[in-house]
């Protein structure tokens, strides 16, 4: 008796969960369909870094600048001047030395072209790409994608990374990337403008 | 030609290797208050812009925050790219060095603990007595301290009003040589020299300091 009471239920809600959209899959399609708008982009961004050692966030500004498939001028401005340019499959680091800038020749160039190359994903709405993190989106007022290590390779270096994406127009508006309990990086991109007409200089000259 | 070139590099190292000879001087010698302190005198926290060179090339520029608490000589700092990544975050107390974060080449121990030396010198007045005070060959003031490790320490004002902390090994041999900022806050341009092997220099630019009142920590 009872067994055919409970029959009816769980077809229900078999039924109710069928009907509700993949999660993460179609979202992730959406993404990538809404980011494959976007040729190029410019935007001005507050960084805000807090540690166990800092009494108050430690603020960054600068500017970036993107432009399909893979180009990216990722320039600080203030405290500390510098400048990572990606483009073409090469990146050079640019840092303030004496009053003018000069080429970056440790490895400090290499290091920032994995970021890089991870940010461009991003842009193009490539969430689950790198094999090191698990994808998983939260639809709310904006697009939640949360990306978690996979591995122990990670450990104590980052926990997770939070990019809140525009629903009108896929554009990222802030990254947050968890590194413990007492530290985080928090970007807020800001004046963001979609397809500016970008002079090819942009990646190549320092100003 | 080799024995000529180790008998060059022999005098270069002889001539660096002596201390300078203090004498005394009516204006210094007697008058602990002459000597400068520019010290921290209470716990403050800095962030600097540090440009760091090796053989007088630019090899990185970083944000270096430090906490010094000059009562209970304890120090934390941290090392980060104009990026915001942390490759070395570190504390010093009575009982040791504390390393909870080190990325090459600071994971290397020798390197982390002359990092945290160089913090020490900057920062901390010396527990060591002053020795003597009176004045170099080059008519600079100076006071002078006998290390617990048998080294020495010279404190004085240069001609141009810098303060000028030299620090020297047990044999004599000049190890570091800080110059601390003329004017109101000595803190606001830090130039150190070390003289190793592989030496190097941090200049150092101030970005903002601050008193920092027990408990006032982000996150707790």
């Amino acid at each position: 008796m009872r067994a055919k009471a409970v029959r009816p239920l769980s077809i229900l809600l078999l039924l109710f969960f069928m009907a509700l959209p993949a999660a993460g899959a179609d979202d992730f399609d959406r993404l990538r369909r809404d980011a494959s708008r976007i040729s190029s982009l410019s935007a001005d961004f507050v960084q805000k870094k807090s540690m166990k050692i800092l009494s108050k966030p430690l603020v960054s500004t600068g500017k970036f600048f993107y432009a399909a498939p893979d180009s990216i001028r990722w320039e600080y401005v203030k405290p500390i001047r510098s400048i990572v340019i990606s483009d073409r499959g090469t990146t050079k680091r640019y840092i303030a030395s004496g009053g003018k800038m000069i080429e970056d020749k440790t490895g400090g160039a290499q290091a920032m072209k994995i970021v890089l190359d991870e940010v461009a994903g991003w842009m193009k709405g490539k969430f689950t790409a790198n094999p090191t993190f698990a994808a998983s989106v939260r639809e709310g007022p904006e697009t939640l994608i949360v990306l978690t290590p996979k591995g122990k390779n990670m450990a104590g270096l980052i926990e997770k990374i939070e990019i809140t994406v525009s629903r009108k127009d896929a554009v990222v508006k802030t990254v947050r990337i968890v590194e413990g309990a007492a530290a985080e990086t928090r970007i807020d991109f800001s004046h963001t403008v979609v397809n500016p007409v970008l002079p090819p200089a942009v990646f190549q000259d320092l100003p | 030609m080799n024995v000529r070139f180790l008998l060059i590099l022999s005098l270069l190292l002889a001539s660096c290797s002596s201390l300078p000879e203090i004498r005394p001087s009516a204006d210094v010698t007697g008058k602990m208050s002459a000597c400068p302190s520019p010290f921290v005198v209470q716990k403050t926290r800095f962030i600097h812009a540090i440009e760091a060179a090796m053989a007088g090339e630019t090899r990185a520029v970083m944000i270096g925050v430090t906490v010094a608490d000059p009562a209970a000589r304890t120090l934390s700092c941290a090392l980060l790219s104009p990026e915001g990544l942390v490759f070395f975050e570190a504390s010093r107390t009575s009982i040791g060095t504390q390393i909870s974060r080190a990325l090459p080449p600071f994971d290397k121990v020798d390197v982390a603990r002359g990092l945290m030396d160089d913090i020490e010198l900057i920062f901390f007045e010396p527990p060591e007595a002053i020795d003597r005070a009176g004045v170099l060959d080059t008519g600079q003031a100076v006071c002078r301290r006998r290390l617990h490790n048998g080294g020495w320490l010279d404190i004085g004002k240069a001609p141009d009003g810098r303060i000028l902390i030299q620090r020297y090994s047990k044999g004599g041999r000049l190890q570091r040589c800080v110059a601390l900022a003329a004017g109101a806050n000595p803190y606001a341009a830090i130039d150190l020299q070390a003289f190793e092997w592989t030496g190097y220099s941090l200049s150092m630019t101030l970005i903002e300091s601050e008193a920092v009142p027990d408990e006032k920590i982000l996150g707790k």
